[in-house]
């Protein structure tokens, strides 16, 4: 069989997604009213962000719209997972009830085809108010803004979202094995919150922790690092593109294994 | 009133918590990592606010505060809405409201296993740990009485609302939405995250015309004040028991009103 080629699967993608929008349409109640729940969570993110810290000039060197920086970049950095990688949540249903066996049918990448069938719209309400956060700190901070910076700023964006998509992926697929991965996934979920803190307010012990046990500070931290103190940079913020793509890479050959692992249920 | 129909609902409900011991291991391993981030933050926004006591709370009693109020909520979160919100998707419904008991309770009883169980295997542990490893911070005496009663109609007042979230269901249809949109309101209102203490002045004033302080910040507060007046605890307690009456009066309606709107498709 003929190697499908990028070209040949965005084109599926953007098919899929055409019919992921149109039955999401139909029940457009659910949509809209999922959509302001989305938009609340990211309003009161930011409500209890602000009743913190507005009567404490910096944290642990880190001042207000620093820390107003790191915010918005994890929630610009956790829109890809929410958006492209939201069907891992119905993952575990479809595993249980053995409609899984579906996706093993079709000609073409197991993962991409599960993954792409769902298209979260939400996410992009989050996109936006991350946006406009990064925005507004980035202007209250005075960095300066140059095409290189913008890159970085790219760059470092895609690597954070590839750890936690990561993440997410290695949650999910432990359905394979214990059929209910809700909590572990809502585990993972949380790392979501952890990650808008900078990693220096903790014990070296969580530090290391955060670090190469449980990435959470790959995504905010130190990929933020790179744009907000330029001058002194640890390398595991150089290093953390590769990190991610590692990451991201493992979690698909997890995903995959569990996949192949799934039998059925025989109905 | 036969409670002996309802207690045997109870019983099935603690078997069936024992049925997912490895989603309770996941939910305290997830709770301690919980806790682990927010004693770090904690005392790094201690550490720069270079006083002792910050709105007249000092580390320890933010501290108990805030580590109590996650017990409180594993212990009191029912996943109601998602309960109604599915019976109603699912046809399930239908069923249920067959039951020689009143939904209403039939769902509160099915829960009421959980409780025991959160009780014993979450909220017990927590608070002796508590207790021990602040070395005293936490007053026991008549405020330990003050809190059993406090607790019991925070239970009556966030089930009222969370009954009255999944009926709207009925309507929309949609659970995701509605669902987050209540859990933010209510985490943030209430004191769960920040203890209202923190909250700027204007805010303060508006949540305490609202119920869901009623939730966390009253139990805890009582629970933190160790030599309580009379009048204060009186007051406190006068104001949730407000509140317990009229949210149970509404949510009855509101249920009663809608159950004629009900449209179940297949079932």
């Amino acid at each position: 069989m003929k190697r499908k080629g990028l070209g040949f699967y965005l084109r599926i993608y953007c098919k899929i997604l055409a019919q992921d929008l149109k039955s999401k349409m139909s029940y457009r109640a659910d949509f809209i009213i999922s959509t302001i729940g989305m938009i609340f969570t990211n309003i009161a993110g930011f409500v209890s962000f602000w009743i913190l810290f507005r009567s404490f000039p910096e944290i642990n060197g880190w001042s207000y719209y620093e820390m107003l920086f790191l915010y918005g970049f994890s929630l610009v950095s956790l829109t890809p997972v929410q958006c492209f990688f939201d069907n891992n949540w119905s993952l575990r249903m479809y595993v249980y009830s053995g409609d899984f066996i579906k996706y093993c049918f079709r000609p073409i990448n197991l993962f991409f085809y599960y993954q792409s069938e769902v298209f979260d719209i939400k996410g992009l309400g989050q996109f936006a108010f991350g946006i406009g956060t990064l925005i507004y700190s980035w202007n209250k901070i005075g960095l300066g803004f140059t095409p290189l910076i913008l890159l970085k700023m790219i760059v470092f964006l895609i690597t954070a979202s590839l750890i936690m998509i990561a993440v997410m992926n290695a949650a999910a697929a432990t359905c394979f094995w214990i059929t209910n991965s809700f909590y572990v996934m809502d585990l993972a979920l949380k790392f979501k919150d952890y990650a808008r803190y900078p990693i220096t307010i903790f014990s070296p012990v969580f530090r290391f922790i955060f670090t190469f046990v449980m990435p959470v500070a790959f995504i905010a931290y130190y990929p933020s690092l790179v744009i907000l103190r330029p001058d002194d940079v640890p390398i595991l913020s150089w290093l953390s593109p590769l990190f991610g793509c590692l990451f991201f890479y493992l979690s698909y050959k997890f995903w995959m294994f569990g996949a192949m692992r799934y039998s059925g249920t025989g109905s | 009133m036969k409670l002996k129909k309802y207690f045997a609902l109870t019983r099935a409900g603690i078997l069936e918590s024992f049925q997912f011991r490895l989603a309770m291991l996941v939910m305290v391993a997830g709770n301690l990592l919980y806790l682990t981030v927010v004693y770090f933050l904690w005392k790094a926004i201690y550490a720069s606010s270079g006083t002792d006591v910050v709105n007249g709370m000092t580390f320890s009693d933010t501290l108990i505060y805030l580590v109590l109020a996650t017990a409180l909520f594993n212990f009191m979160e029912m996943y109601a809405v998602w309960e109604i919100g599915r019976s109603i998707q699912s046809g399930k419904i239908v069923l249920d409201l067959l039951k020689p008991m009143p939904f209403r309770s039939y769902l509160f009883w099915s829960y009421s296993g959980t409780f025991v169980t959160q009780f014993f295997a979450t909220f017990l542990p927590t608070f002796i740990i508590v207790c021990v490893v602040t070395g005293g911070a936490v007053p026991l005496g008549i405020n330990l009485l003050y809190f059993v009663i406090s607790v019991v109609m925070a239970v009556i007042i966030n089930y009222s609302i969370d009954f009255m979230t999944g009926t709207i269901c009925i309507y929309t249809e949609s659970i995701w939405g509605i669902n987050i949109m209540k859990q933010v309101i209510v985490l943030l209102l209430s004191g769960a995250t920040i203890p209202i203490a923190f909250f700027p002045e204007p805010l303060k004033k508006a949540v305490s015309y609202m119920p869901f302080q009623s939730i966390y910040n009253t139990p805890l507060s009582i629970l933190l004040n160790g030599s309580p007046k009379a009048e204060t605890v009186l007051s406190a307690l006068g104001v949730q028991a407000f509140w317990c009456i009229v949210l149970l009066i509404i949510s009855n309606l509101f249920w009663k009103f809608s159950l004629r709107k009900i449209t179940v498709n297949g079932g």
